[in-house]
């Protein structure tokens, strides 16, 4: 017996069982799963269009909190760009230090949107539908702030044409053998894939708001919906564009944090010059942006009013993600390491004073945030469905992640073949406002955003919720899948 | 005679599937009918055929833009403009490689983009039949009958079927929008053409403008070269001071009591353990030198101009090290003002 939602009635209107034990199963399920618990769709638009126009004082107290961050951030920057990249702590031997870190940290917060909507979407995980949306604005905001620290770092902010990939008596650019700009064409194509990907997911949802509001946000919803009303062949058109997009955006992904390697690993420093690199930053870069749209999502969950939206089933699947990407992220660092320890070369034997020397601290920490935390913990259903305790989980990984990056980066370049050259780091005052003004920063942009953009992508989720089914088998109702394609 | 445009608003698929079977046999086609809903339905729920698309041509174009894209960057530029690195032809395959990749792919997703824009005809641009039910979960059957015979009917069909909502109007209302959106974007992408290929022209020498932009252009001045050029008043030598005879070595401060006053200090810290605490010599240290520390007092010193003191405290000389890291050019001075009220020739700053 086959009970399909969309049938004969509103798939929003239950079709509840007399019999007592089996109402009794249908209510657990909905209780469980999203997809098995429809409301109708007004009450849903209603939610999200609420939770947008909420600006209480909470709001904007975090908006003046953040923005504080923003303008402590853009004041330090305009120190750095009159005074010199001098007050910085970096010196001759290390002179990529954390600007060069957050551009990996932020690139690689961007990559789990992607992966989330591109490739779950063509695996039909059906817990990713109400996370798409969420998880595609860290990529959009992550990708903006890292496109920001190649500007920082450079210094002398005129001279930023060269950077562009124009050709010049300089004969600077466009070297295209240069890794440099390996990396800028495949962050330039992710930008510019990432962001007709969430636009083309984001009609429907325009339109919705264009239908449920009013006054100036109507406006800008009716201009960005394009005229979207539903029609099959915009749906149908829409379904094929999202194929192409995802196909391709999927490779492009990996090839983006595996640019941004290639920019350290193109080089002969020891600790960079090694082939594992490219996929090791990949998996780094969606073990990290993971763990931050799990983070994002427990904030907006508490804050919006998401409660409905975001279950725990979602937490849940989150969660294994985390775990298996924790596990890629252990294999491919240890694949390193023992590479070098095997090599015993004299220089790379350098880098492994972080076993004991002054990096020690920060290494055991990132081994305990990045391996002891994530394994030790994600095993168990109730951790995976504990908000505190994810939250908690994710922060760690976060920290962890970061160290990671910046012992990349700074610890192994104060090591190189020349013991002359060998120096110590330690960051001086703008580098630490500056990272930290950025990550205020992009969460004022974000926090911004969700006030703009519907947060929950609800046509994906009518779309399961109408196409889900329940099959009775003997005394038990189970969930089924079905699909319209 | 007028057409007329139908709307009805249906709450379920199975009813919206009946409807339209039964609006088909009145004698409407299917091209003549829409349905508009708030979830991806697939046609054939509806017993329609799935709606004609094509992708191909976008995705294909874009990936050749793409291709000669990168083979502009990849072969032609290194032509053009050839940069000799060592070990590495002008178009290696590994880095063209990831050229080809990057910009297929760039341009495959925008073709595709523009292919699902022009295809849906987007931005709409004109009236359309539309009821904002539908994004509340209604189905919305949008019906083009030919006379006013037909849309009785069709409504009563409606009405049968319990719809929601019924709108009708005169189809007249609702335009076609032509070529609207062609012209839209075609000025949209002209723009943004005009604006990609402007700088291009310039940046490679297909347009030439006057203006200096190499560095072998600007004005040099060889070493060794004169005429020398005055320094800055406040410029300061970085590898220390060099005296320039009718120049004083920094800006002097003036003879002053005070100035003596911080200037014995300093002396006594810096300087008398070798030249003695009286200035004559006989330091602690000065006594085992051979040879001997020379007196400040004496006439050796009063034959110094101020300006050669400050150079000897500065730069050192002989055996006396240069005291520069430790005293600041006011200290400096201070020292030499002390060291003129010991004996010898009054300070020039006073003449």
């Amino acid at each position: 017996m086959l009970e399909s939602r969309a049938d004969s009635s509103p798939f929003w209107q239950p079709h509840d069982p007399e019999d007592e034990h089996l109402a009794e199963q249908v209510e657990h399920g909905r209780e469980e799963h999203l997809l098995l618990d429809p409301l109708p769709p007004a009450e849903n638009n209603a939610i999200v269009l609420e939770s947008m126009n909420q600006t209480g004082k909470a709001f904007w107290m975090a908006v003046l909190g953040l923005g504080g961050l923003t303008l402590a951030f853009l004041a330090t920057w305009i120190v750095q760009i009159f005074s010199g990249i001098g007050v910085t702590g970096l010196n001759r031997s290390v002179m990529w230090g954390p600007y060069i870190a957050n551009l990996i940290y932020f690139i690689g917060i961007g990559h789990a949107g992607t992966f989330i909507s591109a490739a779950l979407r063509l695996l039909r995980m059906d817990f990713k539908r109400p996370i798409a949306r969420a998880a595609e604005l860290i990529t959009l905001f992550g990708l903006a702030v890292a496109a920001l620290f190649p500007i920082i770092h450079v210094g002398r902010i005129w001279k930023l044409f060269y950077m562009m990939p124009i050709p010049n008596q300089r004969e600077l650019w466009p070297n295209f053998r240069s890794a440099l700009f390996w990396d800028m064409t495949a962050i330039t194509t992710y930008i510019i894939g990432s962001t007709l990907f969430m636009y083309l997911a984001l009609l429907p949802d325009l339109a919705m708001a264009r239908d449920h509001s009013t006054g100036w946000r109507r406006k800008i919803y009716r201009t960005l919906a394009l005229g979207w009303r539903g029609t099959e062949g915009e749906w149908h058109k829409m379904e094929s564009t999202s194929n192409i997009l995802s196909y391709v955006i999927i490779p492009v992904m990996f090839s983006v944090h595996t640019g941004v390697s290639w920019n350290l690993a193109m080089s002969i420093q020891p600790g960079w010059h090694s082939t594992v690199f490219g996929p090791f930053f990949v998996a780094g870069a969606l073990f990290s942006g993971v763990a931050a749209v799990i983070l994002v999502m427990i904030v907006i969950r508490k804050t919006m009013r998401f409660g409905y939206f975001l279950r725990e089933e979602h937490f849940n699947a989150m969660g294994l993600f985390l775990l298996i990407m924790s596990f890629t992220w252990i294999y491919f660092y240890f694949a390193e390491w023992i590479t070098n320890w095997y090599g015993n070369l004299p220089m790379e034997k350098a880098i492994q004073r972080m076993l004991t020397g002054d990096l020690a601290p920060l290494f055991y920490l990132m081994l305990f945030a990045n391996i002891v935390v994530p394994v030790g913990t994600l095993w168990s259903r109730r951790v995976r469905t504990s908000l505190p305790a994810m939250f908690v989980i994710c922060v760690f990984i976060q920290i962890g992640m970061y160290i990671e990056r910046v012992v990349i980066v700074s610890g192994f370049l104060s090591r190189n073949e020349l013991p002359f050259n060998w120096v110590n780091y330690t960051p001086h005052l703008p580098e630490v406002l500056i990272t930290i003004g950025t990550f205020g920063f992009l969460a004022l942009m974000y926090l911004l955003a969700t006030r703009v953009v519907p947060i929950i992508p609800l046509w994906e989720v009518y779309e399961g919720q109408a196409m889900q089914a329940t099959r009775r088998i003997g005394r038990a109702i189970l969930p089924t899948r079905t699909e319209s394609h | 005679m007028t057409k007329f445009m139908l709307l009805g608003l249906f709450d379920n698929v199975t009813t919206t599937a009946t409807v339209v079977g039964e609006v088909r046999d009145l004698g409407i086609k299917d091209s003549e009918m829409e349905i508009m809903s708030n979830i991806p339905y697939a046609s054939n729920i509806f017993g329609r055929k799935t709606p004609r698309q094509w992708f191909l041509p976008f995705a294909l174009g874009g990936m050749a833009v793409g291709v000669l894209i990168a083979f502009f960057m990849s072969y032609i530029t290194p032509r053009l403009y050839p940069i000799e690195v060592g070990g590495q032809g002008l178009t290696p395959v590994p880095p063209s490689a990831i050229m080809y990749f990057e910009f297929m792919a760039l341009f495959t997703m925008l073709g595709a983009f523009v292919g699902f824009l022009l295809q849906n005809r987007f931005p709409i641009l004109v009236r359309q039949m539309y009821d904002e039910r539908i994004t509340e979960g209604y189905i919305g059957v949008q019906v083009l009958a030919p006379s006013e015979a037909v849309m009785e009917q069709v409504v009563k069909v409606f009405e049968n079927h319990h719809a929601a909502v019924v709108k009708r109007e005169d189809a007249a209302g609702f335009p076609n929008q032509g070529m609207r959106h062609l012209l839209f974007w075609g000025g949209l992408g002209a723009a943004g053409l005009v604006a990609v290929l402007v700088p291009l022209l310039l940046t490679y020498d297909v347009v030439r403008l006057p203006w200096i932009n190499t560095m072998k252009d600007t004005v040099v001045v060889k070493a060794q070269e004169g005429p020398r050029r005055a320094a800055p008043p406040d410029a300061v030598p970085i590898q220390g001071p060099v005296l320039i005879a009718g120049q004083p070595a920094t800006e002097r401060l003036p003879d002053t009591p005070e100035s003596r006053e911080r200037g014995a200090a300093l002396f006594s810290i810096n300087c008398a353990m070798c030249h003695g605490p009286a200035g004559n010599g006989e330091g602690v240290v000065g006594l085992k030198h051979f040879p001997e520390t020379p007196p400040l007092d004496g006439e050796r010193a009063a034959a110094l101009s101020d300006d050669a003191i400050f150079l000897v405290i500065t730069n050192g000389k002989n055996r006396m090290p240069s005291l520069a890291e430790n005293l600041s050019p006011g200290d400096t001075w201070d020292i030499v003002n002390y060291v003129r009220s010991l004996g010898g020739a009054p300070a020039e700053a006073g003449q």
